[in-house]
């Protein structure tokens, strides 16, 4: 019985540390896209815009803060941000469950694969992601920053 | 008084034979065995044996298979599979270790080519773990072997006790289909009414207790156990991994102890034994199946030894199969697993096998 020796984290926990430490999105560099007004778009709720001609991106309001991630699944192409908001488990012991990320878990429309909105990162792969975007607000006007 | 017995048994006998009450059409599958009934199981009509070879004597088994197939090691399955669907509890652990003691005293003693199971009663998993921790350390004592028809799924928490001392003896826990049918119907849905039928469909179970084994977090808990699955067929196992993959996209958090791709535990944790291998009618297509179930590390040879079924290690397996893969088919494989001395590199297996 040779062939198990590893210890390296399995990537899923690799994934769920990222998913956990992510602050606020990142200052960035780019084209500041005006997409809304701040005050359309309630806690929990989102607005689906388009910054640029064919690029739809869908911007939620989660835990206060703005946040922008690509209209577009990584699996068959569904428009991903009409997909369902809810909470997750996380990896854990056998046997126990440990609900988390409430209200963060963006759940695909079409065939239901989960999504961390806040990084953008696919919550059965580490390796898999979905664009997100800086999201700004200024004197009441929400802007994307591509 | 006068009385009315409402219940006595006439029997049959050579005086006053059943048999020319028989409808002609049906004679033939009553003498080939097609009357049984479920709780003697499912019976091949021809024998399970080979009609030209046996395997009651270690010396004679050694002489006939071993010797002229350059075979260097043997894993022996033998019928104390079955303790754990006999009735009785406590005859039940009595009989595993009768197998296990007879296994020794007649076949690993006789030849350290032969490698033994470990039969236990997996219904009483603490009586199965005492059985392995006494018996285990043996050195040809390389697994634990149990039916594919069990009480439960064998990713239940219920089994906990055997894999722990599976692992805690360095021991692979094996499954051999053994008397599907004979408590619950063999399919999940009903009973097949023939051999055929039966013996066909006997992967069902196997993909069950395999995606059980995984979505349970079974190795996960024992980092350390191997499954080998003997015998249950290997085609479906492609469409398993990639059935799980895709599920487990959009449902995994119903199994958040999962850490990895369910495909990657099977990968790391479970093999399987090529007998009986598909036969398609172009072998190019066994091998590119062997790509999609990643052969190279999954797959061990197994013949199934003197039964029906048996796989000419020389002819089973498709012949332009480039010699690296058999190498590990035939013989690395299984070393890998069992931890045993690599391959004799020169006079390579897989040339001799072709
Ligand atoms: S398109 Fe999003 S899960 Fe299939």
């Amino acid at each position: 019985m040779s062939y198990k020796t590893t210890t390296s984290p399995a990537p899923l926990d690799q994934a769920f540390d990222i998913i956990r430490r992510a602050g606020p999105a990142k200052a960035r560099e780019g084209i500041r896209v005006l997409v809304a007004r701040d005050v359309d778009i309630a806690e929990g709720a989102r607005l689906i815009v388009e910054p640029r001609p064919g690029l739809s991106v869908g911007v939620f309001r989660i835990d206060g803060s703005l946040r922008a991630i690509k209209n577009v699944c990584p699996h068959n192409g569904a428009p991903l941000c009409r997909g369902t908001l809810h909470a997750s488990h996380e990896p854990g012991e056998t046997r126990e469950f440990h609900p988390g990320l409430v209200g963060r878990v963006l759940r695909c429309p079409w065939h239901g694969w989960e999504f961390d909105v806040v990084t953008g990162k696919a919550l059965y792969d580490a390796k898999s992601r979905v664009a997100t975007y800086p999201v700004e607000v200024d004197d009441g006007s929400v802007y994307v920053v591509l | 008084m006068e009385i009315i017995d409402c219940d006595v048994h006439p029997l049959e006998s050579p005086e006053h034979p059943l048999q020319p009450f028989v409808p002609n059409d049906i004679r033939e599958a009553v003498k080939q065995g097609m009357a049984s009934m479920p709780g003697a199981g499912y019976a091949n009509p021809f024998g399970v044996i080979r009609r030209d070879a046996t395997c009651v004597d270690p010396v004679a088994a050694g002489r006939d298979y071993l010797d002229p197939y350059n075979v260097r090691f043997a894993v022996l399955q033998p019928q104390g599979i079955y303790a754990g669907l006999t009735h009785n509890i406590d005859v039940a652990n009595g009989m595993a270790r009768a197998w296990n003691d007879w296994q020794t005293a007649t076949f690993l003693d006789a030849d350290p080519r032969f490698l033994g199971s470990i039969s236990v009663n997996m219904n009483d998993p603490k009586a199965a773990a005492r059985e392995i921790r006494r018996v285990g350390s043996h050195k040809q004592l390389v697994q634990v072997l149990v039916t594919g028809e069990s009480t439960h799924l064998y990713g239940h928490r219920a089994y906990d006790e055997v894999y722990e001392a599976c692992c805690e003896m360095g021991l692979v826990f094996a499954l051999h289909p053994g008397a599907e049918g004979a408590r619950t119907p063999s399919t999940p849905v009903g009973m097949p009414s023939s051999y055929f039928e039966w013996h066909t469909t006997l992967p069902l179970t196997f993909q069950a207790h395999c995606v059980s084994l995984i979505a349970e977090g079974t190795f996960e808990r024992f980092p350390s156990l191997n499954v080998l699955l003997v015998e249950g067929g290997i085609g479906w196992l492609p469409s398993l991994l990639w059935r799980m993959d895709k599920n487990f996209k959009a449902l995994r958090s119903t199994v958040p102890w999962l850490r990895r791709l369910p495909s990657e535990y099977a990968l790391e944790h479970i093999r399987l034994t090529t007998q009986p291998i598909e036969e398609p009618p172009d072998s190019e297509k066994l091998l590119q199946l062997f790509g999609m179930l990643h052969a190279e590390t999954i797959l061990c040879y197994s013949s199934d030894y003197p039964h029906w079924d048996f796989d000419d290690p020389r002819k089973a397996l498709p012949s332009r199969m480039p010699s690296d893969l058999a190498q590990r088919i035939f013989y690395d494989n299984a070393a890998d697993l069992y931890g045993l001395p690599p391959a004799n590199r020169e006079g390579r297996i897989s040339e001799e096998a072709k």
